[in-house]
């Protein structure tokens, strides 16, 4: 029996002992065919899946080298049946394909006539196909190319695609790497991504995701569209390829509210993608504007569902989401990899803290314990108010208030939910309050004043939960949320996670109504961190009302 | 007069009887009193067919042989039609008693040769005539084909018509190469299929066993898979002890697990449904569960006991128990109305132990090797052809792997110490228990090894189970908390239990909320109470809890102004009255009541019956009674009260007479139950068999069925 660190577990988990002194060697060796799901501080957890077992073959590796990876770093022995069902699973793959026939267009392919009976008897997936050629192809209808894999996928036959990617319009695009060079996990990411054709790149906030963006568009080589969050989030991408690239100003348009400009580099702002106009997604023939060699969609986890349904249109063109926190509270991350792609990199958060690349964070629950006027306000509140009210308490107020003014020598966020609790916070504070109704021009101003200095504390809603680059800001304080939401408690994060010049660390504190439902919804949003190994130290707010600086 | 079986069995010595003890362990219990009753009982269709289950296929070939011979039998035709090498298995045979010697020559007992039957090796009768095998030579064509499609048996077939039979057939029963058997069937005689058959009696004739195919495997990696499969077993069956005590299943009428309870199990362990019905099963063989007397399947006490067993003891007990167990878990969900269940009544196959010991032997005696399921099949139909299937085949190979008998196909080293009784060295090739956890600050916690029993019981009161295998993760929750202080733990204790076994350091989140639940646990108290005295003047309420005349209502004080007690408020009532206080009553909305609530009784009325005069009665009353008085006098005055009798054709007669005349008429009727009894009746008419009728006895038109009328006579 070795002493691995790896344990096997029979519900398909692999137990990572990151403290073993082979934990890297086989970190690297899993990462290939096992899905990371979380990594806290002593032991990762990973999980084999049909999905990343198919990637594993798609990337080149078969049953046996999987087989005796586990072997090699197993703790203890492996149940044989689980090694039965990965090399079924894995030789599942491949026994149909998708090629490009000659005068047929798109066909499937199999050489096991059985499969394809099976699957041509699928309820769903009749009608996506056409003529059956002969024994072992049939035409599939154009168009449902994106559709077909999926419900392939779902059956548990997935499709090997050979139909290939379309170029797209080339245009010379190359990373200028001047004064600054692409980190080693930034290139792997865009090698990983490029390899595998289509897909999702997990990295934490702040650890350069739009470099990865950069160097995948210096990989294709083509026209690109970018969709992003909002238009500030697009001006910022746009600074930055100008700064890494060699692209000129007049190669990238951007096209959102304010302006539409289709150039070869076009960065495009979901809210644009999905209005309405007469019950018509007005700018989805943005699409075929210009045939795009890669389509970048930034902040997956975002991706609103008509851009789903069109992304199946498109499985022809290369596509790569960016993403920090691939957590949907609706579900659909299931939708995002088999649209956009499957998850082609990923890295837990403390590994890149661990290189430098973002600051070390220091995670602070403050319990605020609510007057007794306020509980008996609380238990008497409709069901539907009751978070509403303990999140935006006098307490609450008094208490971020308080710590605001505790770091009032450092770049300082309030981060809230609620719009008349960040306004009566900005007064008391003396900040400015940026929300959804603030001109893009002013949210500008305020941001760059920020980042220059010039303002040292900066209230903002729920606008700038992500994509928002202040890379000076150290303290957040967050008075309200979105309910339980694991990815927005991970973003909001992200905001203080650039490195510092100076190499301090950031701290973000949550406030915390004690004993209400506030409370409870913490402790659902706290999971998604807590998981990356991000370890909540709690404080009482009396502490810091009381001065006892912590 | 030839020699018996038992003349046989008497002349055999002691040795030779002991021999055929052992050989056929039914025949000495209850021990045969004599020779004559032991030949009997050897004789018996019971027995022969037990021995004859327990043949392997050479031997059986050769009794067939023997009963395709007619008897006496040389030892010499026996070879000759066989194989020279059935000589030693003629005296296994013969050791057996299913042939016995006369003279030189053999027999074969009566019920050996009905078990084997009619068509041994599927040879027909023996023709009477003398055949010309030369003139096949001339065969017309078509008739070649004939014999050769009967040759190898069924030796009957079917043609339309023997008289209208083509000119083939016709040909080959003219020269006796045929029998007519009936109209439709001839019959291929034996002497024609044995010559046909070249002189012998079977196609082939294995003499060995067929040498054993499959993959071969490295002994290590087989001891790897199998101490996989063995902790996974014995992990399984604790498991599914432990759900079904915290979710006892109910057992069907029919008795065993529900389809659904089934299906819950396996999701629950993580396994298919067969895999989930065969752990069931070992459990339930085990004694670790009971079916209890209110149908509630649960663990037994016995489970407390194997828990603090070793991994050794509790593997050994499963292996031996399945190894000997009847019940084919494979069947499971298999029947055809898929009626089958687990722990159901329906699993006893007799011959599986021997079918499970053949299989086991097999793969210990190829050591390394993880046999074809086709080659395995062909090795036990040769070893056990009456009782080999290759389902069972299959169903025991993939048991054997569960329990770790065997790993990747090939037996393990424990199974063959298993199978040698030896040192099983299970718990020294397990991962050593460990006794501590790491606490993560996701709230999670994982126990990198299986836990010592102490542990791992207190972790499971506390912390809910994520994931299982080599290691455990465990969650704590609001929910698993809550039930750790249900089962009567302290905050303090679990935090104090925690810190004690956390190799890694106690995350504050954790302890917060450890301390938030126990905080909050038990805050809110619920209880019983039938009656509560509330008062403003707590003086008063002070007054009444310390009055000796009320100590028996087990007053309690909730608060300052609050009393409760166990009894009704009505007797409480009437007690504080009797004690000299001035009590009033309140209702559900603390409104007060002027009076006791008058009680109800919940019952329905039911008054008691009493005897009364009767009052006069009513003219139609009297009427009916007068009217009913009249006939049964008539009835009774027809005496002496015998039975008319008349014949068939004469009631029928009578019946069209006496309806003509419109007479009364007394008539004998037979119930369904034979029964005859006089019935007075007025005709009226007769239809479909039947005779229309008043009946003066019960005052209505009966239809009477004529057959069933036993006479006829006028009333007098």
């Amino acid at each position: 029996m070795s002493d691995g660190p790896l344990i096997v577990q029979s519900d398909k988990t692999l137990l990572l002992d990151v403290d073993h002194l082979l934990a890297d060697d086989c970190r690297r060796a899993i990462a290939a065919f096992a899905e990371l799901e979380k990594s806290p501080e002593h032991i990762h957890t990973y999980r084999l899946t049909p999905l990343g077992l198919w990637n594993a073959r798609a990337a080149g590796h078969d049953a046996e080298h999987v087989i005796d990876t586990l072997l090699k770093y197993s703790r203890f022995a492996v149940p044989h049946a689980l090694l039965v069902d990965i090399a079924e699973t894995m030789s599942r793959y491949g026994r149909l394909r998708l090629e490009a026939h000659p005068v047929h267009g798109l066909v499937l392919v199999s050489h096991d006539p059985a499969v394809l009976k099976e699957v041509t008897r699928g309820k769903k997936i009749a009608p996506m196909l056409g003529l059956q050629l002969d024994d072992e192809t049939i035409i599939v209808h154009p168009g449902q190319r994106g559709f077909l894999k999926q419900a392939l996928l779902k059956l548990g036959w997935p499709a090997e695609d050979f139909a290939g990617y379309v170029d797209g319009e080339h245009h010379e695009i190359a990373l200028r790497e001047e004064g600054w060079s692409i980190r080693k996990y930034q290139a792997m990411a865009a090698e990983g991504f490029w390899h595998g054709g289509s897909g999702v790149v997990v990295l934490p906030c702040g650890a350069g995701k739009t470099i990865v963006g950069a160097a995948a568009m210096a990989h294709a080589k083509a026209t690109t569209l970018i969709l992003v969050t909002n238009t500030v989030a697009a001006r910022q991408w746009r600074d930055e390829l100008l700064r890494r690239t060699t692209l000129h100003e007049d190669e990238i348009g951007e096209y959102s509210g304010a302006k539409k400009e289709i150039r070869p580099v076009t960065i495009a702002t979901y809210q644009v993608m999905t209005m309405r106009r007469n019950g018509l997604y007005s700018h989805l023939d943005l699409f075929d504007a210009i045939d795009w060699g890669l389509i970048i969609y930034d902040e997956v986890h975002l991706l609103p569902a008509p851009i789903f349904r069109f992304t199946a249109d498109i499985q022809s063109r290369r596509r790569l989401g960016l993403t920090a926190t691939l957590v949907r509270e609706d579900g659909m991350e299931g939708e995002v990899f088999s649209l956009i792609g499957p998850k082609r990199f990923d890295v837990p958060w403390k590994e890149i803290e661990s290189q430098g690349y973002i600051a070390p964070a220091d995670c602070v629950e403050v319990r605020v314990t609510l007057t007794d006027a306020e509980r008996l306000n609380y238990a008497t509140a409709e069901v539907e108010d009751r978070y509403r009210f303990c999140s935006t308490t006098a307490t609450k107020h008094k208490v971020a208030v308080a710590l605001a003014k505790q770091h009032e020598d450092e770049q300082v966020l309030v981060i809230g939910q609620y719009l008349d609790q960040l306004d009566a916070l900005g007064e008391d504070l003396g900040a400015p309050v940026i929300k959804g109704d603030t001109p893009v021009k002013e949210r500008e101003r305020l941001f760059n004043l920020y980042r220059a200095g010039e303002i040292k504390c900066l209230v903002v809603s729920k606008v700038a939960n992500f994509s928002i680059d202040l890379p000076d800001a150290t303290i957040a304080i967050q008075v309200s949320g979105t309910f339980g939401s694991r990815q927005e408690e991970a973003q909001r994060l992200g905001r203080v996670l650039r490195p510092k010049a100076d190499g301090r660390g950031a701290r973000f504190y949550s406030l915390v109504a004690r004993d209400t439902v506030d409370q409870d919804f913490a402790a659902n949003r706290q999971r998604f961190l807590a998981e990356q190994g991000y370890a909540y130290r709690i404080i009482d707010a009396d502490d810091v009302l009381f001065g006892n600086r912590s | 007069m030839s020699n018996s079986l038992s003349d046989a069995l008497r002349s055999k010595n002691d040795v030779e009887i002991a021999e055929l003890f052992r050989a056929r362990p039914d025949l000495i219990s209850p021990v045969p009193a004599d020779i004559g009753a032991l030949a009997a009982r050897a004789n018996s269709m019971p027995s022969v067919m037990r021995a004859c289950e327990a043949l392997n296929k050479w031997q059986f070939d050769i009794l067939t042989a023997l009963c395709a011979l007619s008897e006496p039998i040389s030892l010499i035709e026996l070879l000759a039609v066989t194989s020279k090498d059935a000589q030693a298995t003629v005296h296994e045979l013969e050791a057996k008693a299913l042939i016995y010697k006369d003279g030189e020559h053999y027999r074969v007992p009566t019920n050996v040769r009905t078990l084997i039957g009619d068509t041994p090796a599927g040879l027909g009768p023996r023709g009477t005539a003398t055949l010309d095998f030369g003139l096949l030579a001339t065969a017309p064509k078509g008739a070649l084909e004939i014999l050769e499609r009967m040759m190898w048996g069924p030796p009957k077939g079917q043609i339309a018509d023997i008289k209208k039979a083509p000119a083939h057939i016709k040909w080959l029963l003219e020269n006796k190469f045929l029998l007519a058997f009936d109209s439709q069937t001839v019959l291929l005689p034996r002497e024609v299929a044995m010559h046909l058959r070249n002189g012998k009696i079977f196609k082939e004739i294995v003499p060995t066993q067929p040498p054993l195919k499959g993959t071969s495997r490295k002994q290590k990696d087989v001891d790897q898979a199998a101490i996989a499969n063995i902790s996974t077993i014995i992990r399984w069956v604790e498991e599914l002890a432990h759900n079904w005590s915290d979710e006892p299943p109910t057992a069907l009428r029919s008795g065993g697990l529900g389809v659904r309870d089934l299906k819950h199990s396996a999701e629950h362990l993580g396994i298919d449904e067969g895999c989930a019905a065969f752990v069931a099963e070992v459990t339930y063989i085990a004694g670790l569960v009971v079916i209890d007397s209110d149908d509630a399947i649960l663990p037994t006490s016995a489970f407390d006991i194997w828990l603090s067993r070793s991994m050794d003891e509790k593997w050994y007990a499963l292996a031996c128990l399945w190894l000997e167990s009847s019940r084919m878990s494979g069947l499971v969900g298999r029947g055809d109305s898929k009626s089958v269940s687990a722990l159901g009544p329906e699993l006893d196959r007799p011959g599986t132990p021997t079918l499970k010991k053949l299989t086991l032997a097999l793969l210990s005696a190829n050591p390394e090797l993880d046999p074809e399921l086709a080659s395995m099949h062909e090795n036990i139909s040769w070893l056990a052809p009456a009782r080999a299937n290759s389902s069972y085949t299959e169903w025991i190979l993939r048991e054997a792997e569960w329990l770790g008998l065997s790993g990747q196909g090939a037996i393990s080293t424990f199974g063959k110490r298993f199978l040698e009784s030896d040192d099983l060295g299970i718990d020294d090739a397990l991962p050593k228990p460990v006794d501590h956890i790491l606490i993560q600050s996701d709230n999670s916690a994982i126990a990198p090894g299986p836990l010592t029993l102490e542990v791992a019981n207190a972790m499971g009161t506390i912390a809910d189970i994520e994931s299982r295998g080599g290691a455990t993760v465990y969650r704590f929750s609001e929910t698993s908390i809550r039930r750790g202080l249900d089962h009567g733990q302290t905050g303090e204790a679990i935090i104090d239990f925690l810190r004690k076994t956390s190799k890694t350091p106690m995350p504050q989140p954790l302890e917060y909320l450890i301390v938030d639940v126990a905080k909050r646990h038990g805050r809110l108290r619920v209880g019983v109470a039938t009656s509560y005295i509330r008062c403003e003047d707590e003086g008063l309420i002070a007054q009444i809890i310390h009055d000796r005349k009320l100590d028996g209502f087990g007053l309690r004080k909730l608060a300052p102004q609050v009393l409760i007690a166990e009894s009704e408020s009505a007797e409480l009532i009437s007690t504080l009255r009797e004690a000299g206080y001035l009590p009033a009553a309140e209702n559900q909305t603390g409104v007060l009541v002027s009076a006791p609530k008058l009680r109800r009784s919940k019952s329905r009325p039911k008054p008691p019956r009493s005897l009364t005069e009767p009052a006069a009665p009513l003219d139609v009353a009297i009427d009916a009674a007068l009217r009913s008085l009249r006939v049964g006098e008539k009835a009774t005055s027809h005496k002496p009260r015998e039975v008319p009798r008349t014949s068939a054709n004469e009631t029928v007669e009578l019946l069209h007479h006496y309806i003509a005349e419109r007479s009364t008429l007394t008539i004998g009727y037979a119930d369904t139950n034979g029964g005859v009894s006089n019935r007075m009746i007025e005709p009226k008419s007769i239809s479909l068999g039947t005779l229309v009728a008043f009946d003066h006895s019960s005052g209505e038109i009966i239809h009477f069925r004529i057959p069933r009328i036993t006479g006829v006579s006028l009333a007098e």
